[in-house]
């Protein structure tokens, strides 16, 4: 006998299970979601908040156009606060390189329609006061800004609940049980779950999972670091990127930055991952003394790191598997915030009718059909061996 | 990058007998300590609970006035021990699941100019206890601080400027801050306790007795009262069995500190950084590292000593305890380097250990119904409305309602149906939420004035016993270091010219 069943079962309460499941139950479906640890315990609490129209990703400029939508009216539809911030996205030059970064964001962002509008030093200077005199150039995205993590996937979860949603945290699902082509239930360490369809959307474990449904899904894992200061005046409002660096002013007044090297590694189905910071941080805080040497004497005062997962072209997947036939797969590769919004439409859209009324024919599992199976090997995109 | 043998942090008792004994072996030994604190740091109330801002008269106070010369440190350098003072641990990293690329196991150290990283091939975390702070009406008043934090400034200038103290807690970290503060000229005008009897050494109180001071026990404050954000009186009250306030006790005590005294927690961020495991023992502080006799954490290569790996009020009249933990990590850790052979090592550590059997005084009991007390005395007299957090300005009735910050100024009918009870229905208590959620521990003394009082506020809600309440998180770096000095003069050119962008495609990756 099933502990529970449902119409859905979700799995995972990142924010895009949580997205999800919110959309399906305002759609007035029956909806669990089972969550190992807590909600936006992993990547979907520890990110940078960043929302863009990702220009520089031409396949998902669809959903992500469609999110920053959502986003602007996100806190009356949930009843909870995001923090979010719509006062657009800088990104800044401080290097010729990166001034040809700039170039071909602009070129790509003009090809897709998407208002972005060149800014000069002083321009620059004027929407992020204290920026160095190093910067060359910027350009300024209209559309996008930034959001509080952990209140934007509480809030989803809150809103979910409030819907009659049912939350299971502190609980793994540990199997997918298929007969007939279909997934009839999943096992969780609170017993099994029976449901008509099951979304996966379990960071980078949704590859585990999906194995054991007989769905490949080529993610692999990577561990990222970020740092946060004491609180500052407010300076700016838009999201910044710029000397190999992203990051924002919190609503509080903190700069939250992140950037630099990840470290490739591994997962297990059930256990939380190890999440240390490194000496990177001290890297971060430098390149942040750069971008921002006004501001240097501000005290660090914690950084954390989170896990994301990549497809081999650094793009979502969300689909419907092939077979089994009711199992859709839901992964980010690390652009996973700010997409949030319209990633649960689209799960609910696939849900609810078969396909998305927003464009993700570039998302689809289907592009993968021709890969290696050992191509996390080649590319080299797998944990290195203990150096000392 | 430098290196040693062996890196001890933290030069109080412990730290010091530890650096000594291997040094006497041959080891080559760094023994750090962040005294003297700069200004900087206590103005941020780290590592010790200083205080909203330094009373009046203070500010200047010279940190060059406090030296911390003892004898033992003399000995060590003595020894040929690197001795570095003003410099501060601020994190701890090692290899390990999910972090594979460091170049061997070490430490973030920095002083007032610059950081820099520092190999080990064994740590000693002697990094000693911190104030317990519960809060009061009229506790974010410059003037409340800390036993550690009075202390430290006390040591700092001999002359502090404050001249009447109010001491909450007769335990003997009580009882030996009043008579540190007598000795610095300082009156004290009541030592208070909200248990019925005074919980320290009779000889102590005795002392304290015989200079006139007044023992106030079944007593709480009410609030902390002053002009110009500074403490001028403290309202007492006798409480019952119970807490309450008993009505038509109340006294009005002038004074300009109020030194709590109430515990001391263990400073276990660095074990925690390194994931040493970590359980909770009430009865010497709450969350401690598991050791072995060897004074050996569950981490290969890391040791504790002192008050970090737990603390109880008798370590404060014999100081005899933390020595000879120190003196085990010592020849531990040297005989674990091989500088001294295994029998030799072990025939001095049982002569250790007996010693500390022959010491062992009263068996400690569990704090935690204590610092319930205090923290519902102060309830029941002061109400909710008070801050838990003062760094973020998050109040005890902000926590337990769930509130978002206010300067959010958010309010809609969904959120007020939500509280810290309603989130522990669907999960676990965990303090992270409420961190994430309130704020209350994201500030800039990095939790430590809130971390205990939101954890017992949080058992409370939940309905829970405190020691199932986890940690709330510690992230480096553990001190406040501003981005100018965390700032890597060291930087190699690889990760300079070879910094990816976010998974960019067309870019190449490190590791
Ligand atoms: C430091 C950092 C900065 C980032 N910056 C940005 C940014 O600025 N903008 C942006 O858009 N994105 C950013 N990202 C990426 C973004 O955070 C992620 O893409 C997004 O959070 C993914 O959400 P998710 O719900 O798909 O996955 P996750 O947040 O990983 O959630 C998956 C959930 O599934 C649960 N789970 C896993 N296995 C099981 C199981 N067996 N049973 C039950 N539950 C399970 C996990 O516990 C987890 O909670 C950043 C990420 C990091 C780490």
């Amino acid at each position: 006998m099933p502990t529970d069943s449902a119409e859905i079962v979700v799995i995972g309460g990142g924010v895009s299970g949580l997205s999800s499941a919110y959309y399906l139950a305002k759609a007035g479906k029956d909806v669990i979601v089972v969550e190992k640890g807590m909600v936006g315990g992993e990547a979907s609490g520890r990110n940078g908040g960043m929302i863009s129209e990702r220009t520089d990703e031409p396949a998902l400029i669809p959903l992500a156009v469609e999110s920053v939508r959502l986003w602007a009216t996100l806190e009356d539809e949930l009843g909870y606060p995001t923090e979010f911030i719509h006062q657009g996205r800088v990104q800044v030059g401080v290097s010729e390189e990166e001034m040809g970064d700039i170039f071909s964001e602009r070129d790509e962002a003009l090809r897709h329609g998407i208002s972005v509008e060149p800014l000069d030093p002083s321009e620059v200077q004027d929407l992020v006061p204290g920026i160095t005199a190093r910067t060359l150039g910027g350009l300024f995205f209209a559309n996008g800004g930034h959001a509080n993590p952990q209140r934007a996937v509480q809030a989803f979860a809150w809103a979910f609940q409030d819907l009659g949603g049912r939350l299971y945290q502190n609980t793994a699902v540990t199997g997918i049980n298929v007969e007939d082509d279909k997934v009839t239930s999943v096992e969780t360490t609170a017993g099994s779950m029976a449901a008509d369809v099951v979304v996966a959307a379990a960071g980078p474990q949704t590859a585990l999972l999906a194995e054991m449904a007989g769905v490949h899904v080529p993610i692999a894992p990577a561990r990222v670091e970020i740092i946060a200061t004491a609180p500052l005046e407010p300076l700016f409002d838009i999201a910044l990127v710029g000397n190999g660096l992203y990051g924002r002013q919190a609503a509080r007044g903190n700069l939250l930055f992140g950037g630099g090297a990840h470290e490739w590694i591994d997962v297990d189905l059930t256990s939380e991952p190890g999440k240390p910071n490194t000496p990177l941080i001290r890297n971060i805080a430098r390149r942040l003394a750069e971008l921002l040497p006004a501001v240097a004497n501000t005290p660090v005062i914690r950084s954390w790191a989170g896990i994301v997962e990549q497809a081999p072209d650094y793009l979502p997947i969300i689909d419907i598997a092939d077979n089994p036939s009711n199992y859709i797969v839901v992964t980010a590769s690390a652009h996973g915030f700010g997409i949030a919004p319209a990633t649960g439409k689209v799960v609910s859209d696939l849900v609810l009718h078969g396909d998305s009324s927003i464009d993700i024919s570039g998302l689809g599992l289907n592009r993968f059909s021709d890969l290696d199976p050992r191509w996390r090997e080649e590319r080299g995109w797998v944990p290195s061996f203990e150096r000392s | 990058m430098e290196s040693r043998p062996l890196v001890v942090v933290g030069a109080g008792i412990s730290g010091t007998a530890a650096a000594i004994q291997a040094a006497e072996v041959g080891v080559s030994v760094s023994l750090i300590d962040e005294n003297p604190i700069p200004n900087g740091m206590v103005g941020m109330n780290v590592p010790h609970f200083f205080g909203q801002s330094l009373p009046p008269g203070n500010e200047s106070a010279s940190i060059e006035t406090f030296i911390p010369t003892t004898v033992a440190l003399a000995e060590a350098e003595e020894l040929g021990v690197d001795v570095r003072l003003g410099t501060c641990v601020w994190g701890t990293f090692r290899n390990r699941e999910n972090s594979r690329l460091l170049d061997g196991p070490q430490v973030g150290l920095a002083d007032t100019e610059r950081s820099w990283m520092m190999n080990y091939e064994r740590l000693i975390i002697a990094t000693g206890a911190r104030d317990l702070s519960i809060g009061f009406v009229g506790w974010d008043l410059a003037g409340v601080m800390g036993a550690n934090g009075a202390h430290s400034l006390m040591n700092r200038s001999a002359n502090l400027a404050s001249r009447r103290m109010v001491l909450l807690g007769s335990g003997n970290l009580g009882l030996k801050t009043a008579k540190m503060a007598l000795e610095n000229g300082i009156e004290v005008v009541a030592v208070v306790d909200v248990s019925p009897t005074v919980q320290g050494d009779a000889a102590l109180v005795e002392a304290l007795r015989t200079e006139g001071v007044e023992l106030f026990t079944s007593h709480t404050v009410k609030e902390a009262a002053g002009k110009n954000g500074c403490i001028e009186s403290v309202v007492l009250v006798g409480i019952d069995d119970d807490g309450e306030p008993v009505a038509g006790t109340e006294k009005m005590v002038s004074a300009d500190i109020v030194c709590l005294a109430i515990g001391l927690v263990p400073n276990v961020e660095l074990l925690s950084l390194l994931d040493c495991e970590l359980t909770f023992k009430s009865e010497i502080g709450g969350y401690v590292p598991r050791h072995d006799d060897r004074m050996r954490t569950s981490v290969d290569d890391v040791l504790v000593a002192g008050d970090a790996a737990g603390f109880h009020d008798g370590m404060i009249i014999d100081p005899d305890i933390a020595r000879n933990q120190g003196r085990l990590a010592g020849i531990a850790a040297s005989a674990s380097l091989g500088a001294i052979g295994p029998t030799e090592a072990e025939d001095l550590m049982s002569e250790i250990r007996s010693e500390i059997l022959s010491q062992a005084g009263a068996k400690p009991t569990e704090v935690h119904t204590g610092w319930k007390r205090w923290l519902g005395s102060f309830v029941k007299a002061g109400g909710q409305d008070v801050l838990a957090c003062p760094c973020e300005g998050v109040t005890r009735a902000e926590i337990i309602g769930l509130q978002p910050p206010r300067y959010l100024e958010w309010g809609s009918e969904q959120m007020n149906r939500r509280s810290l009870q309603t989130q522990v229905e669907d999960n676990p208590a965990n303090p992270n939420q409420i961190k994430r959620l309130t704020r209350a521990g994201t500030g800039i003394c990095q939790g430590r004035r809130c971390r205990e009082q939101a954890a017992l506020l949080l058992a409370e809600e939940a309905n829970t016993p405190i020691s199932e309440i986890p940690l709330m998180t510690y992230r480096p770096p553990v001190r406040p270091l501003p981005l100018s000095i965390m700032w890597p003069d060291d930087e190699s050119e690889q990760v300079r010219t070879e910094w990816p962008k976010w998974f960019s495609p067309n870019n190449k990756v490190l590791g």
